[in-house]
Protein backbone atom coordinates (compact mmCIF):
# COMPACT_ATOMS: atom_id res chain seq x y z
CA UNK A 1 0.00 0.00 0.00
CA UNK A 2 0.95 3.69 -0.72
CA UNK A 3 -0.25 7.25 -0.43
CA UNK A 4 -1.48 6.82 -3.72
CA UNK A 5 -3.84 4.22 -2.73
CA UNK A 6 -7.47 4.95 -3.16
CA UNK A 7 -8.73 6.42 -0.17
CA UNK A 8 -12.74 6.34 1.01
CA UNK A 9 -14.55 8.20 3.93
CA UNK A 10 -16.32 4.99 4.01
CA UNK A 11 -16.27 1.37 1.69
CA UNK A 12 -19.63 -0.60 2.35
CA UNK A 13 -19.24 -4.36 1.89
CA UNK A 14 -22.56 -5.50 0.33
CA UNK A 15 -25.13 -3.76 -1.37
CA UNK A 16 -28.40 -5.41 -0.14
CA UNK A 17 -30.77 -2.91 1.57
CA UNK A 18 -28.67 -2.07 4.67
CA UNK A 19 -26.06 -1.32 2.54
CA UNK A 20 -28.09 0.89 0.70
CA UNK A 21 -29.94 2.53 3.05
CA UNK A 22 -26.84 3.28 4.84
CA UNK A 23 -25.17 5.02 1.86
CA UNK A 24 -28.14 7.00 0.90
CA UNK A 25 -27.60 8.47 4.64
CA UNK A 26 -23.75 8.91 4.04
CA UNK A 27 -23.88 10.48 1.18
CA UNK A 28 -26.41 13.20 1.78
CA UNK A 29 -23.93 13.73 4.35
CA UNK A 30 -21.23 14.41 1.68
CA UNK A 31 -19.61 11.39 3.04
CA UNK A 32 -17.84 10.10 0.09
CA UNK A 33 -19.37 6.45 0.33
CA UNK A 34 -18.12 3.36 -2.32
CA UNK A 35 -19.94 -0.04 -1.89
CA UNK A 36 -18.82 -3.81 -3.22
CA UNK A 37 -21.06 -6.06 -4.42
CA UNK A 38 -20.05 -9.56 -5.15
CA UNK A 39 -23.49 -10.42 -6.13
CA UNK A 40 -27.08 -9.31 -6.96
CA UNK A 41 -27.39 -5.59 -5.74
CA UNK A 42 -30.22 -5.43 -3.70
CA UNK A 43 -29.20 -8.84 -1.57
CA UNK A 44 -32.04 -11.45 -0.82
CA UNK A 45 -34.69 -9.08 -1.55
CA UNK A 46 -33.74 -8.94 -5.20
CA UNK A 47 -34.46 -12.59 -5.42
CA UNK A 48 -37.56 -12.74 -3.51
CA UNK A 49 -40.66 -12.86 -5.98
CA UNK A 50 -42.75 -10.58 -3.62
CA UNK A 51 -42.23 -8.09 -0.63
CA UNK A 52 -45.39 -7.93 0.97
CA UNK A 53 -44.15 -6.28 4.82
CA UNK A 54 -42.18 -3.22 3.58
CA UNK A 55 -43.55 -0.15 4.86
CA UNK A 56 -44.80 2.57 2.53
CA UNK A 57 -45.76 -0.15 -0.08
CA UNK A 58 -49.39 -0.82 0.33
CA UNK A 59 -49.87 -2.74 -2.34
CA UNK A 60 -46.39 -4.37 -1.72
CA UNK A 61 -43.98 -4.91 -5.07
CA UNK A 62 -41.79 -7.39 -6.54
CA UNK A 63 -38.23 -7.74 -5.11
CA UNK A 64 -36.50 -6.70 -7.75
CA UNK A 65 -38.63 -3.71 -8.00
CA UNK A 66 -37.36 -2.59 -4.53
CA UNK A 67 -33.95 -3.72 -5.33
CA UNK A 68 -33.98 -0.84 -8.16
CA UNK A 69 -35.77 1.77 -5.77
CA UNK A 70 -33.24 1.58 -3.17
CA UNK A 71 -30.28 1.54 -5.77
CA UNK A 72 -31.37 4.26 -7.66
CA UNK A 73 -32.51 6.59 -4.23
CA UNK A 74 -28.61 5.68 -3.26
CA UNK A 75 -27.23 6.43 -6.31
CA UNK A 76 -29.08 9.68 -6.71
CA UNK A 77 -26.55 11.26 -3.71
CA UNK A 78 -23.76 9.36 -4.92
CA UNK A 79 -23.00 6.43 -3.72
CA UNK A 80 -20.56 4.79 -5.98
CA UNK A 81 -21.57 0.52 -6.29
CA UNK A 82 -18.98 -1.68 -7.89
CA UNK A 83 -19.35 -5.24 -8.91
CA UNK A 84 -16.75 -6.44 -7.02
CA UNK A 85 -15.57 -8.87 -3.90
CA UNK A 86 -14.33 -7.69 -0.83
CA UNK A 87 -12.04 -10.60 0.22
CA UNK A 88 -9.69 -9.27 3.01
CA UNK A 89 -9.98 -6.51 5.30
CA UNK A 90 -7.39 -5.19 7.99
CA UNK A 91 -6.82 -2.44 10.75
CA UNK A 92 -3.65 -0.23 9.90
CA UNK A 93 -4.64 1.88 12.81
CA UNK A 94 -6.56 4.95 11.92
CA UNK A 95 -7.21 3.44 8.45
CA UNK A 96 -8.68 0.28 7.21
CA UNK A 97 -6.95 -1.63 4.35
CA UNK A 98 -9.61 -3.55 2.16
CA UNK A 99 -8.35 -6.13 -0.60
CA UNK A 100 -10.33 -6.58 -3.30
CA UNK A 101 -10.96 -8.17 -6.72
CA UNK A 102 -10.37 -4.88 -8.28
CA UNK A 103 -7.40 -4.22 -6.20
CA UNK A 104 -6.47 -2.52 -2.86
CA UNK A 105 -8.63 0.51 -1.25
CA UNK A 106 -8.27 2.14 1.90
CA UNK A 107 -11.27 3.55 3.97
CA UNK A 108 -11.33 5.83 7.28
CA UNK A 109 -14.40 3.51 8.11
CA UNK A 110 -16.07 0.24 6.67
CA UNK A 111 -19.90 -0.82 7.05
CA UNK A 112 -20.10 -4.70 6.90
CA UNK A 113 -23.31 -5.37 5.02
CA UNK A 114 -23.17 -9.05 3.68
CA UNK A 115 -26.32 -9.99 4.75
CA UNK A 116 -27.05 -13.69 4.62
CA UNK A 117 -27.61 -16.72 1.71
CA UNK A 118 -29.94 -19.80 1.83
CA UNK A 119 -28.90 -22.59 3.80
CA UNK A 120 -28.18 -26.36 2.30
CA UNK A 121 -29.83 -29.74 3.62
CA UNK A 122 -26.70 -31.42 3.53
CA UNK A 123 -28.19 -34.76 1.96
CA UNK A 124 -27.45 -37.38 -0.24
CA UNK A 125 -28.38 -35.97 -3.77
CA UNK A 126 -28.54 -32.31 -3.09
CA UNK A 127 -25.05 -31.42 -4.36
CA UNK A 128 -25.28 -34.10 -7.13
CA UNK A 129 -28.01 -32.30 -8.48
CA UNK A 130 -27.55 -28.79 -8.09
CA UNK A 131 -29.10 -26.36 -10.57
CA UNK A 132 -30.36 -30.10 -12.29
CA UNK A 133 -33.25 -29.80 -9.91
CA UNK A 134 -32.03 -28.67 -6.69
CA UNK A 135 -32.45 -25.10 -6.75
CA UNK A 136 -32.23 -22.02 -4.34
CA UNK A 137 -33.91 -19.52 -6.06
CA UNK A 138 -37.59 -19.67 -7.16
CA UNK A 139 -37.53 -16.38 -9.01
CA UNK A 140 -34.33 -17.17 -11.52
CA UNK A 141 -35.46 -21.17 -11.74
CA UNK A 142 -39.08 -21.44 -11.49
CA UNK A 143 -40.11 -21.14 -15.34
CA UNK A 144 -38.50 -24.52 -16.08
CA UNK A 145 -40.79 -25.84 -14.18
CA UNK A 146 -44.01 -25.67 -15.79
CA UNK A 147 -46.90 -28.21 -15.10
CA UNK A 148 -43.99 -30.59 -13.39
CA UNK A 149 -44.19 -31.98 -9.89
CA UNK A 150 -41.76 -30.31 -7.45
CA UNK A 151 -41.34 -30.01 -3.45
CA UNK A 152 -40.11 -27.16 -1.83
CA UNK A 153 -38.34 -27.85 2.17
CA UNK A 154 -38.90 -25.38 4.86
CA UNK A 155 -41.90 -23.81 6.93
CA UNK A 156 -40.80 -19.88 7.54
CA UNK A 157 -41.26 -16.82 5.51
CA UNK A 158 -39.19 -17.51 2.31
CA UNK A 159 -40.54 -21.49 2.00
CA UNK A 160 -43.95 -20.40 1.75
CA UNK A 161 -43.89 -17.16 -0.34
CA UNK A 162 -41.99 -19.01 -2.53
CA UNK A 163 -43.95 -21.64 -2.86
CA UNK A 164 -46.92 -19.18 -3.58
CA UNK A 165 -45.09 -17.68 -6.49
CA UNK A 166 -44.26 -21.45 -7.91
CA UNK A 167 -47.85 -22.61 -8.55
CA UNK A 168 -47.66 -20.09 -10.87
CA UNK A 169 -45.72 -22.85 -12.63
CA UNK A 170 -45.68 -26.27 -11.08
CA UNK A 171 -48.65 -28.48 -11.00
CA UNK A 172 -48.13 -29.69 -7.89
CA UNK A 173 -46.19 -28.73 -4.73
CA UNK A 174 -45.31 -31.13 -1.69
CA UNK A 175 -44.45 -28.64 1.06
CA UNK A 176 -41.89 -30.32 3.59
CA UNK A 177 -42.27 -28.74 6.66
CA UNK A 178 -40.12 -30.35 9.65
CA UNK A 179 -42.05 -28.49 12.82
CA UNK A 180 -45.54 -29.63 13.66
CA UNK A 181 -46.69 -26.22 12.48
CA UNK A 182 -44.97 -23.16 10.15
CA UNK A 183 -42.88 -20.00 11.33
CA UNK A 184 -43.76 -18.55 8.61
CA UNK A 185 -46.19 -15.42 8.99
CA UNK A 186 -50.16 -15.83 9.77
CA UNK A 187 -51.16 -13.62 6.38
CA UNK A 188 -48.76 -15.66 4.54
CA UNK A 189 -50.31 -18.78 5.41
CA UNK A 190 -53.62 -17.91 5.02
CA UNK A 191 -52.01 -16.72 1.21
CA UNK A 192 -50.69 -19.76 1.33
CA UNK A 193 -54.60 -21.70 1.97
CA UNK A 194 -55.65 -20.72 -1.12
CA UNK A 195 -53.71 -22.38 -3.05
CA UNK A 196 -54.84 -25.88 -1.53
CA UNK A 197 -55.33 -27.03 -4.78
CA UNK A 198 -52.04 -27.45 -5.72
CA UNK A 199 -49.93 -27.28 -2.67
CA UNK A 200 -50.05 -30.36 -0.24
CA UNK A 201 -48.27 -29.43 3.18
CA UNK A 202 -46.76 -32.51 4.60
CA UNK A 203 -45.42 -31.13 8.59
CA UNK A 204 -43.34 -32.97 10.93
CA UNK A 205 -41.37 -34.46 7.54
CA UNK A 206 -38.05 -34.26 7.53
CA UNK A 207 -36.47 -34.41 3.99
CA UNK A 208 -33.71 -37.54 3.50
CA UNK A 209 -32.44 -38.09 0.45
CA UNK A 210 -32.99 -37.04 -3.27
CA UNK A 211 -32.91 -39.18 -6.10
CA UNK A 212 -32.00 -39.25 -9.75
CA UNK A 213 -32.11 -40.60 -12.94
CA UNK A 214 -29.83 -39.88 -15.77
CA UNK A 215 -28.64 -36.49 -14.39
CA UNK A 216 -32.88 -35.41 -13.46
CA UNK A 217 -34.07 -35.50 -10.23
CA UNK A 218 -36.65 -38.08 -10.05
CA UNK A 219 -37.17 -38.53 -6.43
CA UNK A 220 -37.23 -37.23 -3.04
CA UNK A 221 -37.57 -39.35 0.39
CA UNK A 222 -38.69 -38.14 4.07
CA UNK A 223 -39.34 -39.28 7.30
CA UNK A 224 -42.69 -38.39 9.31
CA UNK A 225 -41.07 -38.14 12.65
CA UNK A 226 -44.84 -38.40 14.26
CA UNK A 227 -46.05 -41.66 12.05
CA UNK A 228 -42.59 -42.71 12.45
CA UNK A 229 -43.31 -43.45 8.27
CA UNK A 230 -40.80 -43.32 5.14
CA UNK A 231 -41.80 -41.19 2.23
CA UNK A 232 -41.24 -40.84 -1.22
CA UNK A 233 -42.20 -37.98 -3.96
CA UNK A 234 -41.89 -38.76 -7.23
CA UNK A 235 -41.19 -35.12 -8.08
CA UNK A 236 -39.19 -33.29 -11.23
CA UNK A 237 -37.24 -30.56 -8.61
CA UNK A 238 -36.98 -29.16 -5.16
CA UNK A 239 -36.64 -25.80 -3.50
CA UNK A 240 -34.91 -25.25 -0.67
CA UNK A 241 -35.46 -22.06 1.72
CA UNK A 242 -34.33 -23.80 5.30
CA UNK A 243 -32.78 -20.97 6.20
CA UNK A 244 -30.14 -18.15 6.24
CA UNK A 245 -26.18 -18.30 7.03
CA UNK A 246 -24.26 -15.18 7.17
CA UNK A 247 -21.56 -14.23 4.55
CA UNK A 248 -18.67 -13.87 7.04
CA UNK A 249 -16.67 -16.47 5.37
CA UNK A 250 -14.01 -13.88 4.40
CA UNK A 251 -14.21 -12.52 7.85
CA UNK A 252 -12.35 -16.14 8.91
CA UNK A 253 -8.91 -15.15 10.95
CA UNK A 254 -9.61 -11.42 11.26
CA UNK A 255 -10.06 -9.27 13.80
CA UNK A 256 -13.62 -9.19 13.77
CA UNK A 257 -15.22 -10.98 16.51
CA UNK A 258 -18.54 -13.21 15.41
CA UNK A 259 -20.68 -15.35 17.13
CA UNK A 260 -21.28 -18.58 17.40
CA UNK A 261 -23.23 -19.15 14.02
CA UNK A 262 -20.81 -16.61 11.86
CA UNK A 263 -22.51 -13.47 12.99
CA UNK A 264 -20.74 -10.20 13.51
CA UNK A 265 -21.12 -9.05 17.21
CA UNK A 266 -21.78 -5.52 17.24
CA UNK A 267 -21.96 -2.99 20.28
CA UNK A 268 -24.88 -0.59 20.69
CA UNK A 269 -23.49 1.71 17.80
CA UNK A 270 -23.31 -1.23 15.59
CA UNK A 271 -19.86 -1.16 15.57
CA UNK A 272 -17.78 -4.57 15.29
CA UNK A 273 -14.49 -4.96 17.29
CA UNK A 274 -12.48 -3.48 15.18
CA UNK A 275 -12.68 0.34 15.93
CA UNK A 276 -13.96 2.08 12.67
CA UNK A 277 -16.32 -1.43 11.34
CA UNK A 278 -19.93 -1.77 11.64
CA UNK A 279 -21.78 -4.23 10.55
CA UNK A 280 -25.69 -3.91 9.87
CA UNK A 281 -28.70 -6.35 8.37
CA UNK A 282 -28.88 -9.52 8.25
CA UNK A 283 -25.44 -10.39 8.96
CA UNK A 284 -25.01 -8.86 12.38
CA UNK A 285 -25.57 -10.93 15.26
CA UNK A 286 -29.22 -10.41 16.35
CA UNK A 287 -30.71 -9.29 13.12
CA UNK A 288 -34.30 -10.19 13.05
CA UNK A 289 -33.86 -10.75 9.21
CA UNK A 290 -36.48 -8.29 7.81
CA UNK A 291 -36.02 -5.89 4.96
CA UNK A 292 -37.03 -2.96 6.95
CA UNK A 293 -34.96 -3.88 9.88
CA UNK A 294 -32.13 -4.02 7.47
CA UNK A 295 -32.43 -0.82 5.98
CA UNK A 296 -33.60 0.92 9.86
CA UNK A 297 -29.96 -0.70 11.01
CA UNK A 298 -28.30 0.65 7.38
CA UNK A 299 -29.66 4.31 8.61
CA UNK A 300 -28.16 3.77 12.17
CA UNK A 301 -24.78 2.41 11.16
CA UNK A 302 -24.67 5.54 8.88
CA UNK A 303 -25.39 7.95 11.74
CA UNK A 304 -22.53 5.88 13.80
CA UNK A 305 -20.26 6.25 10.92
CA UNK A 306 -20.56 9.86 11.00
CA UNK A 307 -20.24 10.64 14.19
CA UNK A 308 -16.92 8.25 14.25
CA UNK A 309 -15.81 10.02 11.22
CA UNK A 310 -16.33 13.54 13.27
CA UNK A 311 -12.87 13.04 15.55
CA UNK A 312 -11.38 11.35 12.75
CA UNK A 313 -12.00 13.76 10.08
CA UNK B 1 -14.12 -8.86 -28.08
CA UNK B 2 -16.52 -12.14 -28.46
CA UNK B 3 -18.27 -11.93 -31.80
CA UNK B 4 -21.44 -12.38 -29.85
CA UNK B 5 -22.82 -12.70 -26.26
CA UNK B 6 -26.86 -14.43 -25.99
CA UNK B 7 -28.58 -14.12 -22.46
CA UNK B 8 -31.39 -16.62 -21.60
CA UNK B 9 -33.19 -14.73 -18.79
CA UNK B 10 -36.24 -14.75 -17.12
CA UNK B 11 -38.95 -11.67 -15.86
CA UNK B 12 -37.87 -12.10 -11.96
CA UNK B 13 -34.43 -13.43 -12.01
CA UNK B 14 -32.00 -11.23 -10.14
CA UNK B 15 -28.81 -12.63 -11.18
CA UNK B 16 -30.38 -11.68 -15.24
CA UNK B 17 -30.60 -8.52 -14.28
CA UNK B 18 -26.54 -8.14 -12.54
CA UNK B 19 -25.22 -10.31 -16.02
CA UNK B 20 -26.74 -7.75 -18.05
CA UNK B 21 -25.64 -4.63 -15.53
CA UNK B 22 -22.51 -5.90 -15.54
CA UNK B 23 -21.53 -6.60 -19.61
CA UNK B 24 -23.51 -3.04 -20.30
CA UNK B 25 -21.04 -1.81 -17.84
CA UNK B 26 -17.96 -3.79 -19.76
CA UNK B 27 -19.22 -2.20 -22.93
CA UNK B 28 -20.32 -5.67 -24.53
CA UNK B 29 -23.98 -5.70 -26.22
CA UNK B 30 -25.94 -8.76 -25.82
CA UNK B 31 -29.10 -10.38 -27.29
CA UNK B 32 -31.48 -11.61 -24.74
CA UNK B 33 -33.83 -14.59 -24.65
CA UNK B 34 -36.48 -13.76 -22.07
CA UNK B 35 -37.82 -17.65 -21.20
CA UNK B 36 -41.12 -16.35 -19.55
CA UNK B 37 -42.61 -14.33 -23.56
CA UNK B 38 -39.93 -17.22 -25.45
CA UNK B 39 -40.89 -20.43 -23.76
CA UNK B 40 -40.13 -22.46 -26.56
CA UNK B 41 -36.63 -22.02 -26.52
CA UNK B 42 -36.31 -22.79 -22.73
CA UNK B 43 -35.32 -26.92 -24.38
CA UNK B 44 -32.14 -24.91 -25.94
CA UNK B 45 -30.91 -23.40 -22.77
CA UNK B 46 -31.01 -26.35 -21.04
CA UNK B 47 -29.72 -28.39 -24.25
CA UNK B 48 -26.71 -25.35 -24.23
CA UNK B 49 -26.03 -25.45 -20.35
CA UNK B 50 -27.19 -29.13 -18.98
CA UNK B 51 -28.78 -27.31 -16.08
CA UNK B 52 -32.37 -25.82 -15.60
CA UNK B 53 -31.28 -22.31 -14.05
CA UNK B 54 -30.78 -18.46 -15.46
CA UNK B 55 -28.94 -16.67 -16.29
CA UNK B 56 -27.28 -18.63 -18.93
CA UNK B 57 -24.91 -16.58 -20.84
CA UNK B 58 -23.60 -17.28 -23.96
CA UNK B 59 -20.50 -16.38 -25.35
CA UNK B 60 -19.26 -17.11 -29.44
CA UNK B 61 -15.99 -16.22 -30.06
CA UNK B 62 -14.73 -14.99 -33.08
CA UNK B 63 -13.66 -18.52 -34.28
CA UNK B 64 -16.95 -19.56 -33.46
CA UNK B 65 -16.45 -21.75 -31.11
CA UNK B 66 -18.99 -20.98 -28.21
CA UNK B 67 -18.75 -20.80 -23.51
CA UNK B 68 -21.42 -20.84 -21.70
CA UNK B 69 -21.58 -19.65 -18.32
CA UNK B 70 -24.35 -20.36 -15.70
CA UNK B 71 -25.07 -17.69 -13.25
CA UNK B 72 -23.77 -14.79 -12.58
CA UNK B 73 -20.32 -15.76 -12.02
CA UNK B 74 -17.81 -13.19 -12.71
CA UNK B 75 -14.60 -15.19 -12.13
CA UNK B 76 -16.03 -17.40 -15.01
CA UNK B 77 -17.94 -14.74 -17.24
CA UNK B 78 -14.56 -11.43 -17.15
CA UNK B 79 -12.83 -14.75 -18.64
CA UNK B 80 -15.09 -15.72 -21.26
CA UNK B 81 -15.67 -12.17 -22.79
CA UNK B 82 -12.21 -11.07 -23.01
Amino acid sequence: MNDSTELHDVVMVGAGPAALAAALYTTREDIDTVLYEKGVIGGLAAITDWVDNYPGFPDGLAGLELADKLQKQAERFGADIRLGEVQKITNTGNLKEIETTDGLVRAKTVLIATGSDYKKLGIPGEEEYYARGVHYCATCDGAFYRDKKIVVVGGGNSAVQESIFLTKFASHIDLLVRGDSFRASEILQQELKKHSDKVTVHFNTSTERIIGKEGKVTEVQGHNSKSKKELSFAVDGVFVFIGLLPNTGFLKGSDIDLDDIGMIKTNESLETSMSGVFAAGDVRSGATMQIASATGEGATAALMIRKYLEPHA
Amino acid sequence: MPKNITIFTTNTCGYCVMVKKWLSAKGHAYEEVNLDTDPIRQQEAIALSGQLSVPITVVTKQDDTQEVVVGYNLAKLAPAVS
